[in-house]
């Protein structure tokens, strides 16, 4: 019998898998905020290029989650089948994306470094998840008017090793070394911004 | 001597990652819970060919002859199976089932009040590439009027008076009360003269018998005889 996910998507236990995402959301805004995510300035650095920690943070969290689902699900801790997979539109999300991205680009800040530097005292951190929380009221309220358009375009429940039709370790592997490349060159790009800024004055 | 050279944090987590990234390729397929592909046409054809199901008289003979590799499995829940269940049943619920272990020589019979939850485990199991697996047609309520209380009514039809025997001779074996005589609105099969509901979403909580009122059996056919009618 497999000892995770700690609750099913669809058993009814809902306190279970609350208490698991508060002690996970905490977790991950403590390891955001350590890395120094919660100013708007480091990720302004990450779209000049002179500073890529959010690429190295998020990519990190990303091969981590990915290599303990795959090892956890191999040694039979993790049952996979147990694990929700997001349902794929493809033009709704891609709009959203957009949506998504100016307000990042706004505010400086995503939902969760926004979260943690709204608990950090930060006050732009506060506006972000206000207005956040403003936009998930308003969705809700005008979602029937959307409701045709966000369910245009359905791909399922989609996986890279389903996608590609590729043996799961092998997109695993191509996952790691596309990190691993990235991090390596990370430091030159950041050399080379920080040059270039000095450079120009 | 050379000296070691001193490895970061950094680049001990990322050879880290590297090794289980290069381990991956050769690690095989992850437990994907009990995942599995479905031939839909050739269960479609095996439904259509009503070789998906047995009758209550198919499996009385069965438990009875001691059938080699035979398993009947009770889906219903656990006070159910306890209530009331067929000889040698085993219990096991829907999700107990989609991970239980079936050996290829046995054959699997389930059953649930029904039928409905025995037809959705008989799926779950075909698509599991389990072969020699059936659900009893109408559940419970089929045994309960086929084999625990059997009725020839007296304008049966000759098929139904040609059977009477073995099926009074299997009644008898299990403990059943065969009855000749009285009406019958059908004459050919017994169960199509009475109530067809939806056993399986019945709800809520049914009267229990009192002890020692009735047997076990009686009582439960009682039970489903009630949501039944």
């Amino acid at each position: 019998m497999t000892a995770l996910p700690f609750f099913s998507p669809v058993a009814a236990d809902g306190a279970a898998g609350l208490l698991a995402a508060l002690g996970i959301g905490v977790a991950f805004g403590w390891s955001l905020e350590r890395a120094g995510l919660g100013s708007a300035r480091k990720l302004a650095a990450q779209f000049y290029l002179t500073d890529l920690a959010v690429f190295r943070v998020m990519f990190t969290a990303i091969v981590t989650a990915a290599l303990g689902v795959f090892w956890l699900s191999w040694l039979g801790v993790l049952d996979l089948a147990q694990v929700y997979v997001p349902p794929t539109f493809l033009l709704p999300q891609a709009v959203g994306g957009i949506v998504f991205g100016a307000g990042m680009v706004a505010g400086g800040l995503c939902p969760g470094t926004g979260c943690v530097a709204a608990a950090t005292g930060r006050k732009d951190g506060a506006a972000v998840v206000a207005g956040m929380l403003a936009g998930v009221f308003v969705f809700s309220e005008v979602f029937p008017l959307v409701r045709r358009f966000y369910e245009r375009t359905p791909r399922g429940a989609l996986t890279f090793p389903a996608l590609l039709n590729l043996p799961y370790g092998v997109v695993l592997f191509a996952l790691v070394a596309l990190a691993l490349g990235g991090f390596a060159g990370a430091d030159r790009v950041e050399r080379r911004a920080r040059r270039l800024a000095a450079g120009g004055g | 001597m050379m000296p070691i050279p001193r490895i970061s944090r950094k680049h001990a987590l990322a050879g880290c990652a590297g090794v289980l990234g290069v381990l991956a390729l050769v690690a095989g397929e992850p437990n994907r819970g009990t995942g599995a592909t479905v031939d839909v046409d050739r269960l479609a054809a095996i439904v259509q060919a009503e070789q998906d199901h047995v009758t209550a008289l198919e499996l009385a003979q069965w438990i009875r002859d001691w059938k080699p590799g035979l398993r009947v499995i009770d889906v219903r829940g656990a006070d159910d199976f306890a209530a009331y269940h067929l000889p040698t049943a085993e219990n096991f619920s829907v999700t107990q089932l989609t991970r239980a272990r079936f050996r290829a020589d046995e054959t699997v019979v389930l059953y649930s009040e029904g039928g409905t939850h025995a037809a959705q485990g008989w799926f779950f199991l075909r698509a599991k590439g389990l072969e020699r697996v059936f659900f009893l047609r109408e559940g419970l309520y089929e045994w309960a009027t086929q084999i625990v209380e059997p009725r020839l009514p007296d304008d049966a039809s000759p098929q139904a008076k040609a059977r009477w025997p073995e099926q009074a001779a299997l009644s008898r074996y299990f403990g059943g009360s065969p009855r000749v005589g009285g009406t019958a609105q059908t004459v050919d099969d017994p169960t199509a003269a009475l109530p067809r509901a939806s056993h399986d979403d019945a709800g809520g909580e049914l009267p229990r018998p009192a002890s020692g009122e009735a047997s076990a059996s009686t009582a439960a056919v009682a039970r489903i005889r009630a949501r039944g009618c």
